[in-house]
């Protein structure tokens, strides 16, 4: 039983979230299909080696966001929802500007400097993308 | 009601120096419980109770349905049980012992056992004399897992493994549950083991049960709460705050019963929550066992 | 109680012990063969050597199944299997007192052969014998209660040490009873009431010294 999640004891998130996050990503990019069966939380935890609890929270948030659902005994699934990845990077998006609030707390940076900075950032990914493309 | 597979209700016994004080413990069935304390603390004491080598003088034990020490015979049909301290003969190969067990257990899984012996690179014709502590304790275990138990009883089995053989263990524990009948109890005084693998986790600190919940309960109770404090403003005690740390302005607080409700009660004392922390287990254990000794000791 | 691990538990012993018995039983023919050299000084060391073979392969079972089950720690190995202390308590003293009494028997079969061989042993010995033959097991049986009551080792050395002594001291004193020594130098058994006394007085000792042992045990509640 392999199932290609890796998780990390030195990643200060709790296993939960690691876990749910690597669900996310595989659905993202497509390795989970919608409506596909995902391994069960025994066997996901056994393959992990991480508590059956643990594996078994990872799932029912996952559930209450939608992502995947689970059928009475019969396992999970993928959930067929269409907006899924958007809604996934939106929730990665959101988690990302938090932290940039707080960085810019700490070093003391008005709003609009802030705004500026994550103009110039959208300026620069841009630049490197058509560089990218060009070679 | 749940399906207990162990279950201790006000189980004491009193030594000249140490007393194991009304144990009240709960595993279902199906789980992995971690049982964590330090040397001394009275994890062997509480596994010989259940395993009916120590007789309690209070209190019932019930394992897999055995009223214990009484049906202890019975009872250790279904259970495997590999402790730190325990030796094979030294004079006997593996196989032997293979062998002499096998004759015992009729579920004795030949299949299984040879895997073992390969997994854990272990040689069935060496005498146990010539084999290392790592080796010796993956021979105890592999007789233990072998006989394929409803209930493993493993007293502090990673302690003194090297990395590898601590994550073949390790690995092969979490297989046993692939089967939902089947219970596992293991003591260590390495959190970083239990907080992985384990479903229940229960502190015992001289002789006493601290906690017994299950890991996520657990994690989710304790936060350390990093706050800013204006200048003037003290921090009065908070219910749930087992300690206060850092300095005046920059206090950080631990709670072993964290709710959201906390931040704004913060915020409204006019402090600015900085992070909300989770807690290891180690940092967990550590900290409630220094909270009970002084709370005990005022 | 469990009798097909209690059969188990002891032909594990068995298996560990077997060549320590095997050793004792190598001495003892070695000791019967000097007896057969003929004279005087022979019989006497061959005598010693048989003693000190039986004596030997007593304490080494006492020490190596019950003190050694402990010292090693194979105790909770033991415990572990499906067994009850009680389990536990029978296989140790029957499993010793029948391991011991292979060699013991084999010894005790090969003197008696002596006695059968024309020139052999005088027949009027046959009584000293017989009783020399069961004190040697009283004092296994002793060495045994012992260690597995106590479970250290210098108790049980110190209950071989006894155990020698009364041996030595047993031996002198039935060589002098009046029922036994009449007889000794004779070419014919001469069966007195002292010598059946002295038999009944030996089997009485082992009944009490195994009773003992299982009540001791019984009454222990922390086995490690």
């Amino acid at each position: 039983m392999h199932s290609d999640l890796l998780i990390s004891q030195s990643d200060g998130r709790p296993l939960y979230l690691q876990i749910m996050e690597q669900i996310k990503q595989r659905i993202a990019v497509g390795d989970w299909a919608r409506g596909q069966e995902i391994p069960s939380i025994r066997q996901l935890a056994v393959s992990l080696q991480v508590s059956v609890i643990t594996v078994k929270r990872a799932y029912l948030e996952l559930e209450r966001e939608g992502v995947i659902a689970t059928q009475h005994g019969k396992g999970s699934i993928v959930a067929s929802d269409p907006a899924l990845s958007s809604r996934l990077y939106d929730e990665e998006l959101a988690e990302h500007l938090d932290h940039v609030a707080r960085l810019g707390e700490l070093l003391g940076l008005s709003k609009n400097e802030l705004a500026s900075r994550l103009h110039e950032a959208t300026v620069r990914f841009a630049e490197r993308r058509t560089m990218k493309e060009t070679l | 009601m749940k399906d207990l597979t162990v279950h201790f209700e006000g189980v004491s016994k009193r030594y000249p120096h140490f007393d194991l004080d009304s144990i009240d413990l709960e595993l279902p069935t199906g789980s992995i419980m971690g049982f964590i304390g330090a040397n001394g603390a009275g994890k062997s004491t509480t596994i010989r109770i259940l395993m009916g080598l120590v007789h309690q003088d209070k209190g019932q034990v019930n394992v897999l349905g055995h009223s214990m020490p009484a049906d202890q015979a019975a009872a250790k049909f279904d259970i495997g049980f590999v402790s730190e301290d325990m030796r094979l003969y030294g004079a006997a190969t593996l196989r032997w012992h293979m062998e002499f067990v096998r004759s015992i257990y009729p579920l004795w899984d030949q299949l299984y056992a040879e895997k073992l012996l390969h997994r854990f690179d272990l040689k069935p014709q060496q005498k146990i004399k010539g084999l290392s502590h790592g080796q010796r304790v993956k021979a105890a275990l592999l007789l233990a897992l072998a006989r394929r138990p409803r209930l493993l009883v493993l007293d502090e089995p990673t302690t003194g493994l090297d990395p590898v053989a601590r994550h073949e263990v390790l690995g092969e524990l979490m297989a046993v549950l692939a089967d939902e009948e089947r219970t596992i109890l293991f003591s260590s005084h390495n959190t970083q083991d239990v907080e992985q693998i384990s479903d229940q986790i229960t502190f015992i600190d001289r002789g006493k049960i601290l906690d017994s919940y299950d890991k996520e309960t657990f994690l989710d109770r304790w936060r350390r709460l990093r706050l800013v404090l204006p200048e003037s403003i003290a921090l009065p005690h908070l219910p749930g705050v087992i300690d206060v740390g850092g300095s005046s302005r920059l206090p950080v607080l631990t709670t072993n019963r964290f709710e959201p409700a906390m931040l704004s009660v913060c915020q409204d004392l006019g402090a600015t929550v900085q992070a909300v922390d989770s807690m290891t287990l180690e940092e967990i254990f550590v900290t409630s066992v220094q909270y009970r000794r002084e709370t005990l000791a005022v | 109680m469990n009798y097909s691990m209690i059969r188990r538990l002891i032909l594990k012993d068995w298996y560990l012990q077997r060549w320590i018995i095997a050793a004792s039983v190598l001495g003892g023919i070695v000791a019967l063969g000097i007896v057969c050299l003929g004279g005087q000084a022979a019989f006497m060391v061959g005598l010693i050597l048989l003693l000190t073979a039986l004596i030997a392969v007593g304490a080494q079972l006492a020490i190596a199944t019950m003190v050694n089950e402990r010292k090693e720690q194979t105790l909770s190995f033991v415990m572990s299997l499906p067994i009850s202390y009680a389990d536990y308590t029978s296989a140790k003293i029957l499993g010793t007192v029948l391991i011991f009494m292979v060699p013991w028997m084999l010894l005790v079969l090969g003197t008696l052969a002596l006695f059968a061989v024309p020139h052999g042993i005088p027949h009027g010995l046959l009584p000293f014998t017989a009783i020399m033959a069961i004190e040697i097991l009283v004092n296994t049986c002793l060495m045994i209660a012992v260690a597995l009551v106590t479970e250290s080792q210098g108790w049980t050395v110190a209950a071989i040490m006894v155990g020698n002594i009364a041996i030595n001291l047993v031996g002198y004193y039935v060589a002098h009873l009046p029922g036994i020594a009449k007889g000794m130098g004779g070419s014919s058994v001469m069966w007195s009431s002292t010598a059946s006394t002295a038999l009944l007085i030996e089997f009485a000792t082992i009944a009490a010294l195994l009773c003992l042992t299982f009540f001791f045990q019984s009454r222990k509640r922390d086995f490690l």
